[in-house]
């Protein structure tokens, strides 16, 4: 296992991660990698924790790996899903995170279809002097950080099998294309993409890519870290993390974001967008930011693409080139998320048993 | 008889427009004499003698919402009475969304009648009526009878979508000639928007309401206000576009008034990275340049007052997603120590300012006199201590909810005692 200090004992957002934690999960995930690639796939490291996968917004794809993570790991696992809970029972989130502390949770890794759940439930578990873990798991359009960093392993993986690490990334270009404005997978790569010193080139309609995100990563505006100041008006804020080596760049057509485009990250479109007067049809998307094999020929000849699933096969990506080994990384991606995911609750885990 | 001799007080009087230390003496909640040294004090006389105490004209709470009738489990009229009196406000002016709406003559009794139940000395509780039968922004309320009643105005807490209905009620009551609070937003353009558009919505994740929600329905407002003529008090300003529009309206001579509120003098939406409930307002709070724009406006008297705006939840309602919290923040009893520390005590703001905008203007806005501090009036008067701290909790705080952020911290600056005529 990595030889690693990891001071962190909630992950809500990448907007403050510095580059040494980001080496740390790309070491630590893969040694978990190596792990996942042996004969008895497990190791004892979590034996006798629990992790609550709180899914308060329905999710199969990412319950799962950070199921199979927690098992790998031999964490108990308990799993809460909004149908059958009594959320709609007058209970509120805390209440609900405070039942499964209850019942001895060490870590929650938390989903919820709104911004700020995770944070505020980390909060209440650290006003209650518990020494619980919280894993934001995607909050409505904030935040997804295990996606960004099983994104990031994905890629640095593929520039150095042996030694994945941030500095892999510094001058390659990144663009990333589509539903930036609800995207929370697209929030936490800007942030670890602009980290690690890559070109990062956000391409969509205006609709969909708002001007504001040409100032996403600027300093000027103070940041206090996720979990820090509650406290609105103190005046202080927390110093600041390390401004981003790399630049972002954001276009309003495909084009320019894709010439010489190392990697090439699609994102879901939700398909009610047209009835919020933010797009005219499906096929227009697809005919204007739609990755398909003839626009690839843009990017550089080993450009890779990357999609955080569930695809709309036809929309964002075309089927032929989402099936194609040659440039699709999706099923890559969906074999890091469980090492990457592995290395963050080992990591949180760690040092509190 | 009895006599209250305050020693060297710092007498705040916008009304007269004075800022100055005195001896004031107070007999049977009538001003006896305001003295630089009152030397005859009566025998009986409780004298209070402390160093740096504030004495103003009493406070006006412009527009504030009451828990009941309909959700006393928020606040019941008595909290919310205490909660003013323990804020330094001397005057409460209730908005009409109750349950059932102050929409006709008999809500205006009942609620009346309930107040008349309580002995406590308490401040004067003054009804907003509805524009709108149920304040449900579809048809006119009986605006004559609700007038007839006594309502201090009428006010629509949710904004009207309606601009032909909007015309009508400018046009029909313009003879009853009682203030008419509104509130530009529109609902269509702010999108579900729960924060200011900008950057750093795009960072929170939290859909954005862009500022021509509120200044596009403004600059139609103010069209229709000069065309037709009836003042209008514009509430909860919240974006620097508006206070442009609100300096050239006033500057060409529109029978207009404005008034913020004090949270969006206070914060702005950098403080909403902590995701805090209670920081989801509508509006939302602005962005570091509409928060400063305000702060200048009310300095210069473009927007006239600083509204509390007092919406109370429970902890229940309060306790989700920031997204999914009903908009507005509990402020009575927090207002003033905040404001001054943040304002007065920084230097951005005269201590004359602060009080001009929290008691002379809101009575104005309300078409209401408001008299100086002087002998033989009656005393309408709180009395401030900037310097004692206190923390903020549920026990301190009288207000039944607890919907604020800042809630468990300690403020510094009480009110101490609040005369009522």
């Amino acid at each position: 296992m990595a030889d690693t200090t990891w001071f962190r004992r909630h992950i809500i957002s990448l907007a403050d991660f510095t580059p040494a934690e980001y080496d740390t999960v790309l070491q630590t995930a893969a040694s978990f990698r190596e792990v996942l690639s042996r004969r008895t796939k497990k190791v004892p490291t979590l034996q006798g924790q629990v992790v609550t996968n709180l899914f308060f917004e329905s999710s199969t794809r990412t319950r799962s790996s950070f199921e199979l993570a927690a098992k790998r790991l031999s964490a108990d696992i308990l799993n809460f899903a909004p149908g059958t809970s009594s959320i709609t029972k007058g209970e509120t989130i805390l209440d609900t995170a405070k039942t499964y502390l209850a019942m001895g949770t060490d870590m929650m890794v938390i989903r919820h279809r709104e911004a700020g759940v995770p944070l505020a439930i980390a909060q209440e578990m650290d006003r209650l002097n518990t020494h619980v873990g919280v894993l934001n798991a995607g909050d409505g359009q904030h935040e997804h950080p295990s996606q960004a960093l099983l994104d990031l392993f994905t890629i640095c993986t593929l520039l150095d099998p042996n030694e994945p690490h941030l500095a892999l990334l510094r001058g390659k270009k990144i663009a990333i294309v589509g539903d930036i404005l609800h995207s929370r997978v697209a929030r936490s790569n800007i942030w670890s993409l602009t980290a690690s010193g890559a070109e990062v080139h956000l391409a969509g309609p205006p609709t969909l890519l708002p001007r504001w995100f040409a100032e996403f990563v600027s300093q000027n505006s103070a940041r206090t870290s996720a979990t820090g100041d509650r406290i609105p008006h103190s005046g202080h804020t927390e110093s600041e993390p390390s401004p981003p080596l790399g630049q972002l760049f954001l276009h309003w057509s495909l084009p320019a974001a894709l010439e010489n485009a190392d990697f090439v990250m699609t994102l879901r479109l939700q398909k009610e967008r047209m009835t919020q007067h933010l797009l005219p049809s499906l096929r227009e998307y697809h005919q204007q930011f739609g990755m398909t094999r003839d626009r690839l020929k843009l990017c550089q000849p080993h450009v890779k693409v990357l999609h955080p699933g569930p695809v709309n096969r036809g929309v964002e990506i075309s089927s032929d080139l989402m099936d194609d080994p040659a440039f699709s990384l999706i099923a890559q991606q969906v074999t890091s998320g469980v090492a990457v995911r592995m290395a963050l609750l080992y990591l949180m885990g760690s040092g509190r048993v | 008889m009895t006599s209250e001799l305050l020693r060297q007080v710092r007498l705040l009087d916008p009304v007269a427009d004075t800022d100055r230390v005195a001896d004031v003496l107070i007999t049977d909640g009538t001003i006896a004499a305001v003295e630089p040294h009152i030397g005859d004090v009566p025998a009986a006389a409780e004298i209070v003698d402390r160093p740096g105490l504030v004495l103003g004209t009493g406070l006006i709470d412009l527009y504030s919402h009451s828990g009941e009738p309909g959700f006393e489990s928020r606040e019941t009229l008595q909290s919310l009475r205490q909660a003013a009196i323990a804020g330094g406000f001397t005057r409460l002016t209730v908005l009409p969304d109750t349950q059932p709406a102050i929409d006709h003559p008999g809500g205006v009794e009942f609620l009346r009648s309930s107040l008349q139940s309580s002995s406590t000395a308490l401040p004067q509780v003054q009804l907003w009526g509805a524009l709108t039968l149920g304040a449900a922004g579809k048809q006119l309320a009986e605006l004559a009878d609700l007038a007839a009643a006594g309502v201090v105005g009428f006010a629509e807490s949710q904004s009207l979508q309606n601009w032909a209905l909007l015309r009508r009620s400018l046009e029909y009551a313009q003879p009853l000639g009682k203030p008419i609070a509104l509130w530009c937003w529109d609902a269509e353009l702010s999108g579900g928007g729960v924060v200011r558009d900008g950057v750093e919505a795009m960072r929170l994740g939290l859909p954005g309401n862009p500022s021509f929600a509120e200044t596009a329905p403004l600059a139609a407002l103010l069209e229709c206000v000069a065309a037709i003529g009836t003042p209008v008090h514009l509430m909860r300003v919240s974006t620097a576009r508006s206070v442009e529009q609100i300096a050239a309206a006033k500057a060409s001579g529109l029978p207009i008034t404005a008034s913020t509120t004090w949270m969006h003098l206070l914060l702005n939406i950098n403080a909403v990275q902590s995701y805090d409930p209670s920081l989801r307002l509508e509006p939302p709070l602005g962005n570091p340049t509409d928060q400063a724009a305000l702060i200048d406006a009310v300095e210069q008297g473009i927007i006239d007052a600083i509204a509390i705006d007092h919406t109370p939840y429970t902890y229940e309602e309060k306790t989700v997603a920031f997204a999914e919290a009903p908009p507005g923040a509990i402020g009575l009893e927090l207002a003033l120590p905040l404001l001054w520390q943040r304002l007065v005590e920084s230097g951005n703001w005269s201590a004359l300012t602060l009080w001009r905008a929290l008691s002379v203007h809101p009575a104005r806005c309300l078409g209401q006199p408001l008299e100086a501090i002087a002998p033989n009036q009656r005393a309408e008067l709180t009395l401030f201590d900037p310097q004692q701290t206190w923390k903020v909790t549920s026990s301190s705080l009288k207000s039944t909810s607890t919907n604020t952020p800042w809630l468990g911290q300690e403020l510094i600056g009480r009110v101490i005692k609040v005369w009522t005529p």
